[in-house]
């Protein structure tokens, strides 16, 4: 049945070719900014007179396959000038071509040839895209621009908790994010206790967050990708940006190595010595930084190479009694190759590395931790003719994770030496990805991913009585570890679990009257990787686990279908969209897990599920001096993990209790409503004001149901799991922008962005904590806020 | 040591402003706590052990003692199960809710076999079970002079031994409520060293106590959750909250026939926990410091 699937899949490709009776050819090249030579993503190529067009690929690339005929050809992208050429097809044409900025105050020239807007028959839906230069707009906390607390306020995309860079699409956990950094998994996404995300805005060209209808092409994460592009340099000439904030500073240097042909990257960010000083008055340290670079070499007109790397750590000290460090690590090589006009090719190899290391003088040790993976990916991309586009491409990784080592960090400490057994695991995919222009106005994105995940042998594995590693106490009505009955040494080769799983992925487009859309899409993705983190906020202590003989791998059904309409010619477009899905082996850890330094995480953690569904409205203004958009979303997000059937310990019938007495309950980050407002009104070309205000149900938490005494303790207790929720969240962030007066004959342009973070000062409770008082001995509800009003001036320059 | 990290992680986050407010709780009906740990000094020939029983409270309201137990009795068994020592406890001081037996008890007959702690209560019967559970002594227990946080803090530097033979457990009673919970997963069989840091300001001349107690996985899983519950005062680490069961249940519908666990009954459970361990005490006179 599957196997006739894939068959019928790759014979509806293949349809269209055959039945082409008049003669072809095919127009391709690379669109690039005058500028810097830099490649322009998802620049629109349009022939108005066959309706017909494409858009520009991750590297620039476009190819479109037309019957033979004069045309004009009219590109265009956001921010530059649009480009007409006419074009002689009557053999194969390779068109590069340089695109100059928009100066600003062309932007109102109104743009009068009626060319269909590609993006309303495409079928890809779901997708945000941001602009690096909006994000740089919008006013942040401490005047750092910020990837990630950008995208929060898009609808469907809610924050993990107050200044936290983590982030929840649809309901979704933070581990279901795959994030992607030219291509390279990245594990965590944020500095200093999540304070700062850790993607320096300055070496990013393209942001690209897909919520639903993924196509094939990505797997391993059941909630989003987000695809994250970093410059590749400028090879025309040297160029240097930077900026001196209130945290942090940035320099960032760009230019030819050999003009028009290579060039280079480097940028770095770091922030003051003492990020937190004013917070204690003892002897402290905390800082982060990160580094990017990247190499690209134009080989000739067919093959290009990238090499491209990433570095960053956090670092918190306390009297040096006290260090923690962690961060990421990418490297990557990447190769380009044009087949022929019709078919692009990318090969890329990274290896990605993510560290966490905790010294703790006190106590005399040190701890490391971190995961690595070597990922092989192969990609290609078939411009088959204007109406069909076939991607497919293989994709390996491995990876190494090491939950632990343990040692002593000084000689008179009793700590002994520990290794806690790193596990080993390999993912496998192959993927057939098609876009297909059916007939006028309906277009399909069908495509198919083969996933296998082999979890690899290990030195040590713990083996249970009938393979239960969580024993239910039917008395006391609570789950224990249960105690292995032998340790087997099945040593790296090998196998302790294989999975495999066919992710069918559809979306469909239907566009009518050159304006509007409806598209509808259903995907299925599997995720092998979990993330085990007993907070509701992604934090450094958080622990990846793989799927394996006792963590069935994550499976989602997600259906979306929506509206979107163009109003006024794209000065305006609406979206409204609609999600379902459903997720299979969600784990939930029981009350007390330990999950820190735990050798068996197996022994705390229980099956369950989770859904989410919701309803998302997106207005945008893209044109004219104001623009902005308003987004809002209405969604529930829940979980569940019923107990299992008593028989497995006692050959009795019914259930044991579960978490939560296996109802359903909201998950951490379920937010009823969620509305944000972004305005940006260029006063002048050289002035500009910003606002947002953001307003979100308050999360769910608990409040005790009561308190008890016991060794001189006051315990509260809780009752069911997020049965209340915090005060609701809102706060109004503004900004203004000023250029300073480009001297005559200089290149030397600078900026700057005085900003307030929650203008009317709102105290938004991150949390509230119910405690005993320390002095009175009385009980209180404490509330925690991060931020209250926060000014801050930030000075950018680029020359 | 997993709880040490946590709190320091949580104090290095809090930058901004806490404030106490007023929130309405909701409540549940009162439920029996049953505070029953026994620490055990074997050097002695007889102890007299006493349990604690109260009743639960809105979070706002004070917790009142229960003096109405019907019957409470504490078991010792042999290794074989019979032969049992009987401890009768009753309330000696009308409404404070301590029991205890007014005979001395022999400390030998405690160290091994299970024991049985059952009560009676407005018609439900509860019971408990659990074996002592022996600790190490404190081989150091002294001042330090460092700071973790503020000016105010007072650090001690602990020493102990452990034991090599099985994975052991502690718990430790720094006084003024604080309690630590170790495992000694990464120095098994090691002298361990540690310090703790005492956030109250403590005045100079001022004797410092502490205690180890032995533990099984079942008592330090419960200790740790309750110092979870209470000293959880941070934001962006926040775990999950759930009632906090100890090894005390109700066993009145129990029949062993028809209904032989409380899968059908998960709401009928009194609270608090019963326990024997070896205590081991170490005290201290602060110091001037520089």
């Amino acid at each position: 049945m599957r196997i006739i699937l894939v068959w019928g899949l790759l014979a509806l490709c293949l349809l269209p070719d055959m039945t082409q009776a008049q003669e072809r050819f095919t127009l391709s090249g690379t669109i690039r900014e005058a500028a810097s030579n830099e490649t322009l993503i998802g620049a629109t190529i349009a022939i108005p007179e066959l309706q017909t067009g494409t858009t520009t690929n991750e590297y620039g690339f476009y190819s479109i396959t037309l019957p033979a005929g004069e045309y004009v050809v009219w590109i265009s992208s956001l921010g530059f000038q649009d480009i007409r050429r006419t074009i002689e097809l009557n053999k194969d044409v390779s068109l590069n071509l340089f695109m100059d900025e928009a100066a600003e105050q062309l932007e109102e020239v109104v743009v009068t040839e009626d060319v269909e807007k590609l993006d309303i028959r495409k079928p890809q839906m779901s997708v945000n895209t941001l602009a690096v230069s909006t994000i740089k707009q919008i006013p942040v906390v401490l005047g750092e621009a910020d990837v990630i607390k950008s995208l929060v306020l898009l609808p469907g995309v809610t924050n993990a908790g107050e200044a936290s860079s983590g982030f929840n699409v649809r309901g979704g956990a933070t581990d279901q994010n795959l994030i992607l950094l030219d291509e390279a998994i990245i594990f965590n996404s944020s500095h200093s206790f999540g304070f700062f995300s850790v993607f320096n805005p300055d070496a990013i060209k393209d942001i690209k967050l897909y919520k639903g209808g993924i196509p094939a092409r990505y797997g391993g994460r059941v909630s989003s990708v987000l695809e994250i592009f970093q410059k590749e340099g400028n090879s025309k000439e040297l160029k240097v940006q930077g900026g001196i904030g209130a945290v942090a500073s940035r320099l960032l240097m760009e230019g030819p190595i050999k003009k028009n042909k290579s060039s280079f990257l480097v940028g770095g960010r770091g922030s003051y010595a003492h990020l937190f000083l004013p917070l204690f008055d003892i002897d402290n340290r905390a800082y982060f930084y990160d580094l990017n670079t990247k190499l690209n070499f134009k080989l000739n007109e067919r093959n290009n190479l990238y090499i491209s790397g990433y570095f960053g750590r956090a670092l918190f000290s306390i009297n040096e009694r006290f260090i923690n460090e962690y961060g990421n690590g990418v490297g990557n090589l990447r190769w380009t190759h044009l087949f022929s006009d019709r078919l692009f090719s990318n090969l890329s190899l990274i290896y990605s590395d993510y560290y966490y290391g905790l010294e703790l003088d006190f106590v005399g040790f040190r701890w490391n931790s971190g995961i690595q993976n070597f990922n092989l990916k192969y990609d290609l991309k078939h411009y088959v003719n204007d109406k069909l586009q076939i991607n497919y491409g293989l994709n390996n990784i491995y990876y190494v994770f090491n939950p632990g080592e343990i040692e002593p960090n000084r000689a008179d400490s009793g700590i002994i030496q520990e290794q806690l057994t790193k596990k080993y695991a390999n993912e496998t995919a192959a993927y057939i990805d098609v876009e297909q222009e059916i007939t006028e106005g309906l277009s399909v994105n069908y495509g198919i991913r083969a996933s296998h995940f082999d979890r690899l042998g290990q030195e040590e594995f713990f083996v249970y009585e009938n393979d239960n590693p969580v024993e239910f106490d039917p008395f006391l009505l609570v789950y224990q570890e249960a105690t292995p009955i032998d340790t087997l040494s099945p040593g790296r080769s090998g196998s302790l679990k294989r999975f495999f799983n066919w992710e069918p992925r559809l979306s469909v487009s239907w566009s009518f009257n050159g304006k509007s859309a409806i598209k509808a899409s259903a995907t299925r993705m599997a995720q092998y990787l979990h993330l085990l983190s007993n907070t509701s906020s992604p934090t450094p202590l958080d622990v990846w686990t793989p799927s394996g003989p006792f963590v069935e791998p994550q499976l989602v059904n997600q259906y979306a279908a929506g509206y979107f309409r163009d109003i006024n010619n794209g000065a305006y477009s609406l979206e409204i969209e609609g999600f379902y899905k459903d997720i299979d082996n969600r784990i939930d850890y029981i009350d007390g897990a330990d999950l820190i330094a735990n050798e068996a995480i197996e022994r705390v953690i229980l099956n369950g599920e989770a859904r989410a569904y919701g309803l998302e409205f997106l207005l945008r203004k893209n044109t004219g001096s104001f623009t902005g958009w308003l987004a809002y979303t209405l969604s529930r997000s829940e979980q569940r993990t019923p107990g299992r059937d008593l028989g497995i310990d006692n050959g009795r019938s019914g259930l044991e209790t579960g978490i939560n007495r296996g109802e359903w309950y909201v998950t951490p980050f379920d937010k009823t409503h969620d509305l944000s407002l972004f305005g940006n009104l260029e006063l002048s070309p050289r002035f500009s004001l910003n606002a947002n205000f953001v307003y979100q149900t308050g999360q769910p938490t608990n409040y005790p149901v009561g308190q008890f005494e016991f060794q001189g303790l006051s315990v509260p207790i809780y009752g069911f799991r997020n049965q209340e929720r915090l005060p609701d969240y809102h706060r109004l962030d503004l900004s203004a922008k000023l250029l300073t007066k480009q001297k005559p004959g200089s290149s030397f342009q600078g900026e700057w962005v005085f900003s307030i973070y929650n203008a009317y000062n709102r105290m938004n409770a991150a949390s509230i904590n119910f405690r005993q008082n320390n002095e009175t001995g009385a009980n209180e509800a404490v509330r925690t806020s991060i931020f209250g009003i926060i000014p801050s001036v930030t000075y950018n320059f680029k020359f | 040591m997993r709880r040490i990290l946590a709190l320091l992680l949580l104090a290095g986050v809090i930058t901004a402003c806490e404030d106490v407010i007023e929130v309405e709780v909701p409540s549940e009906a009162p439920r029996l706590v049953i505070d029953a740990i026994i620490r055990v000094d074997t050097s002695q020939a007889f102890i007299q052990p006493e349990i604690r029983v109260t009743q639960t409270a809105s979070f706002f309201d004070a917790v009142q003692p229960v003096s109405n137990i019907t019957q409470m009795t504490l078991a010792a068994l042999n290794e074989n199960g019979t032969g049992q020592e009987f401890m009768v406890l009753e309330e000696t001081e009308p409404g404070s809710g301590i029991y205890r037996d007014p005979e001395p008890f022999p400390v030998d007959t405690l160290l091994s076999g299970p024991l049985i702690l059952q009560i009676e209560h407005e018609d439900r019967l509860y019971f408990a079970r659990t074996e002592f559970v022996p600790s190490v002594e404190i081989n150091r227990f002294e001042q330090g002079d460092d700071i973790l946080f503020s000016e105010d803090d007072t650090e001690v530097i602990v020493e102990i031994t452990d034991s090599p033979e099985q994975e052991n457990f502690y718990v430790f009673d720094f006084g003024f409520s604080e309690f630590l919970t170790v495992q000694d997963q990464f120095f098994n069989g090691q002298t361990f060293e540690f310090s703790y840091f005492y956030e109250e300001e403590l005045d100079t001349g001022q004797q410092l106590e502490v205690s180890i107690l032995g533990a099984d996985q079942g008592f330090f899983d419960y200790m740790t959750l309750l110092i979870e519950q209470t000293q959880n005062d941070g934001g962006v680490f926040e775990t999950p909250v759930a009632t906090v069961r100890g090894n005390i249940f109700d066993v009145t519908d129990l029949d062993n026939d028809q209904v032989v666990d409380n899968v059908s009954q998960p709401d009928v459970f009194p609270l608090g926990y019963f326990a024997v361990v070896q205590e081991f005490k170490a005290t201290l006179t602060l110091e001037e410091q520089e």
